[in-house]
Parts: structure tokens; C-alpha cells; sequence
């Protein structure tokens, strides 16, 4: 009976093991399938066309030239590999600035036709046109129909999903917000977090230790969302006042915001490593004639050199991770940032801000799950970091 | 001359009365062994004698206690000066997680020496006294956790030698090793009389008669009795000092 009673707690515990790994696991397939996606979303908005002359040799545009052909950045067609011939771009709107409302049919019947004879008329045209106008004896080529390439996600400048006709899903500007708001906040908070770990194991008597502990964890346990109210209210001002900005809400008020909230992890996980230097050790350079300071940042530091970065490389987990501060304080431009006084745009942010209204099966929507697995492999290459850095080699 | 001169010492943790009313007198290049049961304060006098009972909480000492003439115990003195003049061994071989050159050259760093070739040479010297040259000289920049337990020891004694002190405390050095190691702490203690004064502390009573001049035997916080090495071992003045060197207690 008692066997056999064994054997099935063995088994239970067997199969909620197997069952939590086997979800998690379902959710990174689910990230990475849903990811994928986005390489197969077109580059043109879907059920647009864009139509050029047919004299045109420029048969295939990238999403990041037909963005700038669009906005007037590229002007000319010699600059996409064409012939010297400048560009003429025509949406389906500015139709009437070539053809009268008559002209083109009191129920715009006629657009097919027109959009057919002005496309075979002028040379330089770009025609962006819902397929549906686009007749079957259409006088143009239509642009071929291109799906997004990993380099515009990975190598692409501009985080712009609403733009039309073709949407840009660049990572580096989030990237590079994420990295640029994290680095701050971890050289921010490091020192500090080292100099306070250092004083609550070394300096602190024992009763300071156990008023100042239990503060420090309890900074841990306040919601982020309450960071971020903080944030905008303390830090976001006095950063406007004290650097004369346009906008308080930059990337160094996300560092300071996430600086503090990476505090406890820091102090928590660096005190600990100080208190489990050996007593002997601290004993030994004590009794060689060296001071308490000497101790400290000859043989204590170095001795707990391990413990301090895995607290650092935690410290940096929570800050790529963290949402709603970060949301709340760096003023979401997704542009790639120069300085840490400008707004930047987190990976996190992006997410949260922006998956409640892209429609389901997308291109954004897909774009903002490839974000989410750029997130999954960022931390997972941090806590790899921290299993070969937790390892001591004496 | 006396070069540690114990007065009236009286220790407590807290409310624990630790040591009672303790006075030794050391002379110079002479091995003091300090033996008793466990508990008995051996080893607490023994860290008396560097401060070393400072690091824990609670503690109180009464009395005085003279290195080189010098009260150790007198508001001004500094602490880390006096440890420079009062090494100490400890029971575990506690080397630093370092090479096993920087482990020697640790003491002498920390004092502000900055002389790379004083450093060398007071290091490899100090190996040498350690009995330990022939063994590590081919490996100085080796970790110094990849020496044996007996090596670490006297790695700890050649740490501790780097800084020239006059006095050297051991705490039960050869509690750890092998009997073969202990043989060459032994001898190691008996080549190091000629420079230093040593104050063994053992739970050993052959290694007391064999490496001592003088020993004292602790019970219950007391010095019972401190004599001639021979005189404690072969003619005892105290009943209780015989039955624990022959064996019946402790």
C-alpha cells in the first residue's frame, strides 16, 4: 500500500513536471509560428496594388523605398535603379487633380479605365489603386507583389505600422530604445545598488540591517504602474526644468524609473553574495593587518565578484522586461535615439500599446509578435549569461 | 624579555564569563602551548591576544594585556598595526581565492607596499620559511585552492610570516591535516622558534610536549596551571592538570 502510494506521488509529480514544461514550451512555438507570419505579410497594404508605365525598368520596390517614394524622400527614379525620370505619385484621391468628377463617373465607374490610360500616359507615375480598379486590359505593370524580407524587420530604421501604402515594421529604433533606456538605467542603479548591498553585509549594525532590509524588498513589491505614475510626475518635470527640454518624457526618465525599480533585485541579490564570503576569509586579511575597507574591496568585493553580476545581468532582465514604467515616462517616438534626452520607444511598450489595435493575422499584428520573440531571446541570452557567470572558477 | 604580558584578563559574550582571571608571561623565541578541553577559552585567549574577539558582537574584556611592552587594549592603539605585530594561523587553512603568489603578497599589499621586487623577494622568502618552496615554486601563479589541505596550511603560515611579525598565533593548526602534514607543521614551528615567538593553541597533548617550551592548561575559563613544558607533562602540580594529560577527562 505505502508502495504503491509512493509511486503515485512519484507520478503526479512527474506529470505536473512534464505538463509545466510542455506549456511553456507550446507558448514559445506559439510566439515563433505567429512570428514567422510576418515574413509572409505583403509588402503593399493588403488589396492594394501599385501601378508604374510600362517603359518603367524598375519592376520590384522594397517597403522601406516605396515608404520614401511616398513621402517625397525619394524623388527621382534613378535613385531605386530607374531611368533619370522624376516621380509622379498618384493615390487614388488625387485622381480628380487629373480628371473631373464627371470624367470619372458619377459612381466612379470610369476609374478603371482612366487609372489605365493616365498610367500609360506619364511616364514617371506611381499609381497606388485598390485592386478592384484596376481593369483587365490595365496600360501599366503592376508592381509585383513582394512579401516582407527579414531584412526590412531586422535591419529596418522606422517603427511606422500605420503607414500607407506600405507599412514600416523596423526593430532598430525599438532596439535601440530598449537597450539605450536599459544601459542607463543599469549604470545608474549598479553603483548604487553595490554601494548600498556593500554597507547593509559590511557597515550596517545589525539593527539598521533589519529596518533597512525589509524597506528595500518592500520597494520590490510596488506595482510598476505606480513607478510610472512617480515617474510622470517627479522625474518627467524635473528633467524638463533641469535640461531645458521640449518634453520631460525621454529615455532617461525610463532609466531612472526602471534604475529604481531594479534597485531591490540589485541590493538583494549583491548583499546576499557579500554575507556568504566565508568568515574565515574576512578573519584572514583582518588578521594580516588589513583595514576594514582593505577587506572589503580586496577580498570580500572580488570574492563575491560572481554574485554581484549575476545581480547586475538580473537588474538589466528586469529592466528589458519591465512595461507599464517605461510606457508610462520615455514618450513612445519610435525613433532611433541620439541622446538619453530624447524619447524613446521600448519593446515592451510597443507591444502593449499597440497589440489591442492591430487586427488579428496582420502584418502589424505578426510584427508585434516577432518584437515579443526578440524579447524571449534578449532575456534568454541573460539568464544563459548568468548560468556561466554563476559558475565560480577558482 | 616579556613580549606578552596577560594581567588580570577577564573575557565575557555577553553574560558568558569566558576567561577568569587569566595572567601569562611570554618571553621572546618561545613556543607556548595552550592546552585544555573544548570550551575551556584556549582559543578565546588566544584571539585576546590580536583583538580578534573585536569582530564579535557582545563581547567585554577587563584587565590589560602588554605586547612588547604596550597595552593592545588602550583606547589610541591601532588595531590593524597590532595585527601587523601579531600574526595569526587558524584552524582551517583559509588561503584567499587568489594565486598562491598574491595569497603571501596579500599582507604586504594591504600595508602599502608598493615595491615589486621587496614584494617578490619577502614572498618567495617567506615560502621558504613555510617549508613550502620545493613544492609550489613551479606554480606561484596557480590558484592557491589547487594545493593539498597541508600545503594551504602552511601557505597560511608562509601568508602570515610575509609580514615579518613578531608574534605568531595558531589556532589547532594541524586539527585539519594528515598525520603527515602535521609532522611538518611540527617542524615547521620548531625551525620558526629561532625568528618568532609562537602561541599554539592544541587539542593535541603529544604535539604540546613535543613543539613547546612552556604550556598552559585551561579548565572552565581558568588557567589552571602554566610551567615548563616538561614540568606540566612529567610532574604536574595540579590534580586536575594530570588527569587531563594523561587521558581520563577531556
Amino acid at each position: 500500500m505505502k508502495r504503491f502510494l509512493e509511486k503515485f506521488v512519484e507520478g503526479a509529480l512527474l506529470i505536473s513536471g512534464s505538463v509545466t514544461s510542455i506549456t511553456i514550451l507550446l507558448i514559445i512555438i506559439f510566439l515563433f509560428k505567429e512570428a514567422t507570419g510576418l515574413f509572409n505579410s505583403p509588402v503593399v497594404e493588403e488589396g492594394y496594388v501599385l501601378a508604374m508605365n510600362k517603359s518603367n525598368p524598375v519592376k520590384k520596390l522594397n517597403s522601406y523605398q516605396i515608404k520614401h517614394i511616398f513621402d517625397a524622400d525619394i524623388t527621382n527614379w534613378d535613385e531605386v535603379g530607374g531611368k533619370e525620370e522624376p516621380i509622379e505619385v498618384v493615390r487614388l484621391s488625387d485622381l480628380t487633380n487629373y480628371y473631373t468628377e464627371e470624367e470619372l463617373g458619377a459612381d466612379f465607374e470610369n476609374i478603371p479605365a482612366k487609372a489605365s490610360e493616365l498610367t500609360a500616359s506619364r511616364p514617371g507615375i506611381i499609381l497606388f489603386l485598390p485592386e478592384q480598379y484596376i481593369a483587365k486590359n490595365f496600360d501599366g505593370t503592376l508592381l509585383s507583389k513582394e512579401t516582407m524580407q527579414p531584412g526590412d524587420f531586422f535591419g529596418g530604421t522606422e517603427w511606422y505600422p500605420t503607414a500607407s501604402p506600405s507599412p514600416q515594421y523596423g526593430l532598430l529604433p525599438l532596439l535601440l530604445g530598449t537597450l539605450w533606456v536599459s544601459l542607463g538605467a543599469i549604470l545608474l542603479s549598479l553603483p548604487f545598488g553595490i554601494a548600498v548591498s556593500v554597507y547593509l553585509a559590511e557597515i550596517a549594525s545589525m539593527r539598521i540591517r533589519n529596518i533597512l532590509k525589509p524597506l528595500v524588498e518592500l520597494l520590490a513589491g510596488i506595482p510598476s504602474v505606480v513607478y510610472g505614475f512617480f515617474g510622470l510626475v517627479v522625474i518627467v518635470p524635473f528633467l524638463q526644468e533641469t535640461f531645458k527640454l521640449p518634453v520631460g518624457e525621454t529615455a532617461l526618465a525610463g532609466s531612472i524609473v526602471l534604475g529604481i525599480m531594479a534597485l531591490p533585485t540589485i541590493i538583494t541579490v549583491a548583499e546576499d553574495a557579500m554575507r556568504t564570503v566565508p568568515r574565515a576569509i574576512k578573519e584572514a586579511s583582518l588578521a594580516l593587518g588589513a583595514t576594514h575597507w582593505q577587506t572589503i574591496y580586496r577580498v570580500i568585493i572580488p570574492y563575491s565578484k560572481s554574485g554581484i553580476t549575476s545581480a547586475a545581468v538580473l537588474g538589466i532582465g528586469r529592466a528589458i522586461g519591465e512595461t507599464m514604467a517605461v510606457l508610462m515616462v520615455t514618450g513612445n517616438a519610435a525613433v532611433i535615439p541620439h541622446t538619453l534626452l530624447e524619447p524613446v520607444r521600448t519593446i515592451p511598450a510597443t507591444i502593449a500599446a499597440e497589440l489591442g489595435e492591430a487586427p488579428v493575422g496582420s502584418g502589424h499584428y505578426e510584427a508585434l509578435f516577432a518584437l515579443g520573440c526578440i524579447l524571449f531571446l534578449i532575456t534568454l541570452v541573460i539568464s544563459i549569461s548568468i548560468e556561466f557567470i554563476g559558475r565560480k572558477k577558482y | 624579555m616579556l613580549i606578552i604580558d596577560a594581567k588580570n584578563v577577564d573575557f565575557y559574550y555577553s553574560d558568558f564569563h569566558a576567561l577568569k582571571n587569566i595572567n601569562i608571561e611570554v618571553e621572546k623565541n618561545k613556543v607556548i602551548a595552550l592546552i585544555g578541553p573544548s570550551g575551556c577559552g584556549k582559543s578565546t585567549f588566544l584571539r585576546l591576544l590580536n583583538r580578534m574577539n573585536d569582530l564579535i558582537d557582545g563581547t567585554r574584556m577587563t584587565g590589560s594585556i602588554l605586547v612588547e611592552g604596550e597595552n593592545i587594549y588602550a583606547p589610541n592603539v591601532r588595531v590593524d598595526e597590532l595585527r601587523k605585530k601579531v600574526g595569526m594561523v587558524f584552524q582551517k587553512p583559509n588561503p584567499f581565492p587568489k594565486t598562491i603568489f598574491e595569497n603571501v603578497a596579500y599582507g604586504l599589499r594591504v600595508n602599502g607596499n608598493t615595491d615589486n621586487t621587496f614584494i617578490e623577494e619577502r614572498v618567495i622568502e617567506s615560502i621558504k620559511s613555510a617549508a613550502l618552496w620545493d613544492e609550489v615554486k613551479d606554480k606561484l601563479n596557480k590558484s592557491a585552492f589547487a594545493l593539498s589541505g597541508g600545503q594551504q596550511q602552511r601557505l597560511c603560515i608562509a601568508r602570515a610570516l610575509a609580514i615579518s611579525p613578531k608574534v605568531v598565533l595558531m589556532d589547532e593548526p594541524a586539527s585539519a591535516l594528515d598525520p603527515i602534514s602535521t609532522a611538518k607543521i611540527e617542524e615547521l614551528i620548531y625551525e620558526l622558534k629561532k625568528d618568532y615567538t609562537i602561541v599554539i593553541v592544541t587539542h593535541n597533548m603529544q604535539q604540546a610536549s613535543r613543539v613547546s617550551d612552556k604550556t598552559g592548561y585551561f579548565y572552565l575559563g581558568e588557567l589552571v596551571e602554566f610551567d615548563d613544558t616538561t614540568k606540566i607533562f612529567t610532574n604536574p602540580k595540579e590534580y586536575s592538570t594530570q588527569n587531563y594529560i594523561t587521558g581520563r577527562f577531556g
